[in-house]
């Protein structure tokens, strides 16, 4: 039982040490996207926000799948890369960071017009009643959401494998055509279920810690 | 509800018509001065295309719908399961939404596809092998939707009921759950739209479907990068008024009757959009 994995496990580990790169990598990309295109959409002059408007349309109505493979072509053409990993890493960032930018508009959303208003005629200046006021108070209302955007980003990391990234699901694939047995993907299930639990706890404890009073 | 800082006031200018007549003149202009090359976008054109990329949408549709009836039905008793089942049973649903929730589709299909041919099932029709593991999916997502619906629903309604001699599963059929699909009708277009883009998944496990009629297509014209375009464009051009109506039922309903689920669900408040 569960020979194929134990006998391939560097090739699974390694693996899932890419699913996790892929994590990180777009996830750190994501976040200063969509604060820039939530602060374009909350309060872009112009045609910015039509800019943004447009941007989370179109990036969350359409298949990851296909931008994937989108970029995966289009920068091969284009001779910046034929690097899986990093075609799927610019991927999941821009389609994650359409989540991120409804999120974090939200946030800036869910604090109160007074709370700036107050801060403004206390005689702080924008950016310092932004930065001290609006801020902290917009973070609560944010890290449960963006928590799921977190959860969700790890779980369509998995569609990374369809252009040949070595993450967790295409080595586990390698692995089953090899020896034609199921197991291999019992391990797979167990090492995403390993990182999205783990998510979902820090998630609901930063929750916890983070709760006030409204 | 207000904003913070003060918001510029909505300019008079339509940019976002601005903005897509720009696009599309800079179209026109690649075209002419040849940076878009004309006979790559041509097979586009034929009528024979269309007629394929037609065939493929037909195909994903009907994966989309029987996915989309069968999760509906499946929800429920994993819903009602983990609202009114006593220990373990309780346990073993809320196990199995939680757990299918937190693993990536991808994966679902392939042990769907994967596990069903090595025990020797072998569908005719193959898209029913994407319908199977979406509907796995889906139908736990719909039941955590569901459960959300019911919580919302106030305790006087099912008291109400109770007590005009109604029992709990009467209750449940003719009170609480009319309500609750109501609320939850934003959510769950919102997960078709999810839905419909994770038919394109159903191309990996060798589905016929609108990517794999793209595949063959470009494999025969030699352009990936236009038709994964034309690919992109025609899943927006379906999900886009889907999303639209989503956002304008949600307008519709009361703040305190809202229905919302973690997940790539929207987050923002209709109004504000």
């Amino acid at each position: 039982m569960f020979e194929p994995v134990w006998r391939n496990f560097d090739l699974l580990l390694s693996g899932y040490l890419t699913t996790i790169l892929l994590f990180v990598a777009a996830f750190i990309v994501a976040l200063p996207i969509g604060v820039v295109m939530a602060a374009m959409r909350t309060w872009g002059v112009g045609p910015m926000r039509s800019i943004a408007t447009a941007y989370v349309e179109f990036f969350r109505n359409t298949p990851l799948l296909v931008q994937l493979f989108f970029y995966a072509t289009f920068l091969a053409q284009l001779r910046v890369t034929r690097n899986p990993v990093q075609a799927a890493i610019i991927g999941l960032a821009i389609y994650t960071g359409a989540f991120v930018t409804e999120v974090v508009r939200s946030g800036l959303l869910s604090v109160d017009v007074r709370q700036m208003e107050s801060a403004r005629s206390l005689g702080l200046t924008q950016v310092q009643a932004l930065r001290h006021v609006v801020l902290p108070q917009a973070i609560r209302t944010v890290i449960p959401p963006l928590g799921n955007v977190a959860i969700a980003l790890v779980k369509n990391t998995a569609i990374a494998s369809a252009i040949a990234a070595p993450e967790l699901l295409q080595q586990g694939g390698v692995i089953e055509s090899r020896t034609f047995r199921l197991d291999p993907f019992l391990a797979v299930i167990i090492g995403y279920l390993s990182l999205t639990i783990t998510l979902s706890i820090i998630v609901a404890r930063l929750e916890k810690r983070l709760a006030f009073e409204r | 509800m207000t904003a913070i800082a003060v918001i510029p006031p909505k300019s008079r200018l339509p940019w976002g018509w601005i903005l897509l007549a720009a696009a599309l003149a800079l179209v026109a202009l690649g075209f002419l001065t040849g940076v878009l090359p004309a006979e790559k976008w041509q097979p586009f054109l034929l009528p024979t295309s269309w007629r394929a990329f037609g065939l493929g949408l037909l195909s994903t549709f009907f994966i989309g719908s029987v996915a989309l009836v069968s999760s509906m039905i499946v929800s429920l008793p994993l819903a009602l399961g983990r609202l009114s089942l006593a220990n373990p049973w309780r346990t073993v649903v809320t196990l199995w939404i939680e757990g299918v929730r937190a693993t990536p589709v991808l994966v679902i299909l392939f042990v769907v596809f994967f596990g069903l041919r090595r025990l020797g099932v072998d569908f005719r029709v193959v898209q029913i092998y994407a319908i199977i593991g979406l509907t796995i999916y889906t139908s736990a997502v719909l039941a955590e939707i569901i459960r959300a619906g019911v919580a919302s629903i106030p305790r006087g309604e099912v008291e109400a009921g109770r007590s005009l001699g109604l029992n709990y599963w009467q209750t449940m059929r003719h009170v609480v759950l009319p309500q609750a699909y109501t609320r939850m009708t934003p959510a769950i277009v919102s997960q078709l739209i999810t839905l419909i883009k994770d038919t394109s998944l159903a191309f990996i496990i060798a589905t016929p479907e609108v990517v794999r009629v793209g595949r063959s297509f470009f494999n025969f014209y030699g352009n990936p990068v236009e038709t994964y375009l034309v690919l992109l464009l025609i899943f927006f051009a379906i999900n886009y008024p889907l999303s639209r109506l989503s956002r304008r039922l949600e307008a519709k309903q009361p703040r305190e009757e809202r229905v919302r689920v973690g997940g790539e669900v929207d987050q923002v408040p209709a109004e504000e959009r």
